[in-house]
């Protein structure tokens, strides 16, 4: 009777993979990352050496979060949600954000991103776009920038509640993007370890910020669905680099753009501790190409 | 970060038992909150006694921690406080204004990165003289190599302006000058304290009036902090981010535009690479390489990295080509001096040994 019940299932594998397929998202495909399937709740690292457009990136996920699918019978393509911008690095540049939103809504399809921008000699104020789309978009974008590893901590534990609220007003939001998740590396590594009053009293180190981060963003994905996005500056510089100067071994040759590479061909130095490095879900390696900066 | 105690006054809610309770799990400080999740912790309130209370407390220590970052700013906002406040400035020089479509954007850090004797500090100067004149507004510049020279800038603010009378242009002259505030710096620490001081002052003063900051040069920002790099410890890494941080904070919350130099060391096969290394790649906005041919006056300036321009465009620009070989003699006439002494001791010397191997 109730073994039988416990032991014939509550449904079949077909019934539960057509209710879950309904439901589910489909995939989150982020250009230029086309060929990079992401689902909400994964958290996906941007790695590169300083001039390698891990911002731009981050501008360009951010743009498709905010756009709608469609309207006024254009087809945009967009997630048509919120997208959270924390600046750790504190470069933003928002006339740049403004400038490739227009050239969006310019263009209307997202194929055409590359030529047009490519194309030094369109005048900024010669591109038209919808006046009523673009304030919808620049308010979807929400900002803030940090100083220091408090203000983040600070920031992260009140996420929590201005997500809340926006959902009060019937708003989703789909995207966090942290801009450069290692800037504080060297502050937070310097930080001297005191002996503080109380044996088991949490110093403030690289290990614990990080620890601390992880988990406030793993609650975040839990309660509210969304993709979860970092850039990582390579502080220490190229691998392979340093390797070819001191002969250790010869250049490494499996540069991809996208990260098929194994932990053990990395071709930069990882610094950050392991409980960030398991967090992440996927990661995507950035270079200039032919560059010597 | 304060201690609990201390809120004690201002918030009654986080009275002894809360701070008890918080001294249960090694918490002392609103720091230690920052490190702590308070969800746990709510979950330990609800077995004590006082959970409702210590509760509320937990709840009023939420909105202490909201009040101590950034705050929050959308799109639109952005773009009106950009549009509003971080305008450019224009450094004087041509092609630098041309590269960088139109000059130094304030809310920006921007480096310049050349070789020695390649004009650094000649750009610097000149972009000095230029907003003090044109902008009415001051300039803060922390010289650390003693090479601020106001003799130089005098030729270039009186460079431009038609011969009018002489008391007039200078009382002009005297007005501008007094727009910059050069300080000597030759550590790290106190520009440390130059910069707080000077953010206390900007927080604490009206707005408005021209003697609002615009512009803060630091020549060079590699003497100071090369000397502290390297070695074991990671404290001299942190003492350059936190000098960076400290540039840019001053540069967004009180729309001042930072120029900053940098030397250049040998990197690999032989070319050369900014100085401060990678760690400090991510801290400017906008980089520009800048060269001079030797002995000439034209100066080429490239971009090494700027938010939206691709880097290797650059522009050639001419440096006020006669009143360099004035500065130039200024800055050898040292040097004959000192040259001219130690012809006169090794005069003196053979004649010592000449008269005393003669004595032999």
């Amino acid at each position: 009777m109730e073994a039988k019940g416990w032991i014939s299932g509550d449904e079949s594998a077909k019934e539960m993979l057509g209710r879950v397929l309904s439901r589910a998202r489909p995939f989150l495909l982020l250009p230029p990352l086309h060929r990079v399937p992401l689902r909400p709740r994964n958290v996906l690292e941007i790695v590169g050496p300083s001039p390698s457009a891990k911002t731009h990136l981050l501008i360009q996920a951010a743009l498709t979060c905010v756009l709608p699918v469609d309207w006024n019978g254009v087809h945009y393509g967009g997630f048509d949600g919120f997208a959270i911008f924390i600046d750790l690095d504190c470069r933003f540049d928002i006339f740049r954000f403004s400038h490739l939103l227009k050239l969006r809504l310019a263009s209307g399809s997202v194929s055409e991103i590359d030529r047009e921008q490519n194309n030094n000699t369109i005048k900024r104020s010669s591109i038209a776009y919808d006046e009523e789309l673009y304030t919808l978009c620049m308010r979807r974008f929400s900002y803030v920038r940090c100083y220091d590893s408090f203000e983040f901590l600070a920031t992260l534990k009140t996420l929590h509640y201005r997500i809340q609220k926006e959902k009060a007003y019937g708003n989703c939001v789909h995207m966090l993007l942290i801009d450069s998740i290692g800037a504080f590396h060297w502050i937070d590594r310097a930080s001297t370890c005191l002996p503080l009053r109380g044996s088991n009293r949490k110093s403030h180190s690289v290990q614990t910020v990080l620890e601390t981060v992880v988990q406030e963003i793993r609650k975040l994905l839990l309660l509210h669905p969304m993709l979860a996005i970092a850039t990582k500056a390579t502080l220490f510089g190229n691998r392979a680099m340093n390797e070819a100067k001191w002969n250790l071994r010869k250049p490494d040759t499996s540069y991809s753009q996208i990260g098929g590479i194994t932990a053990l061909q990395l071709p930069y130095r990882e610094y950050m501790p392991s409980a960030w490095q398991t967090f992440v879900t996927h990661r995507i390696l950035l270079r200039p190409s032919g560059s010597e900066y | 970060m304060a201690p609990l105690k201390s809120l004690e006054q201002e918030y009654p809610i986080l009275d002894s038992n809360f701070q008890s309770f918080c001294a249960s799990h090694d918490i002392f400080s609103v720091e230690d909150l920052l490190l702590h999740d308070l969800y746990v912790l709510a979950a330990f309130a609800e077995q004590e006694s006082s959970s409702e209370r210590l509760k509320q407390g937990i709840a009023q220590v939420l909105s202490i921690i909201d009040g101590q970052h950034q705050p929050w700013l959308n799109g639109i906002e952005l773009l009106e406080d950009a549009q509003r406040n971080k305008h450019v400035l224009s450094t004087g020089c041509e092609g630098i204004d041309l590269l960088l479509h139109g000059g130094l954007r304030v809310g920006q850090l921007t480096e310049l990165v050349g070789p020695s004797s390649s004009g650094k500090t000649q750009v610097c100067l000149l972009a000095a003289s230029n907003v003090a004149k044109k902008h009415i507004g001051s300039v803060v510049y922390l010289d650390t190599g003693n090479s601020f020279s106001p003799q130089r800038v005098t030729q270039f603010i009186c460079q431009h302006s038609d011969p009018a009378i002489d008391q007039a242009k200078h009382r002009t002259l005297q007005k501008v000058m007094n727009n910059i505030s050069c300080k000597s710096v030759f550590d790290i620490f106190t520009m440390f304290d130059v910069l707080h001081q000077l953010e206390f002052n900007l927080r604490s003063q009206m707005q408005g009036g021209d003697c609002k900051v615009q512009l803060l040069i630091v020549d060079s920002v590699s003497s100071m902090v090369t000397p502290i790099l390297g070695g074991s410890g990671s404290q001299g890494h942190a003492l350059m981010i936190s000098a960076g941080y400290l540039l840019k904070k001053l540069a967004h919350e009180h729309n001042i535009a930072v120029l900053v130099t940098n030397h250049t060391v040998g990197g690999d096969g032989g070319i050369s690479k900014p100085a401060l290394g990678e760690s400090w790649k991510s801290i400017p906005h906008v980089r520009l390489l800048l060269s001079c041919d030797h002995g000439g006056s034209i100066c080429n300036v490239s971009i090494l990295k700027h938010p939206s321009m691709v880097e290797s465009f650059a522009s050639l620009f001419t440096m006020c080509a006669i009143d360099l070989s004035l500065s130039l003699s200024l800055s050898v006439r040292p040097f004959y001096k000192l040259f001219l002494l130690h012809m006169v001791f090794l005069f003196l010397f053979t004649l010592f040994n000449f008269f005393s191997s003669g004595c032999w």
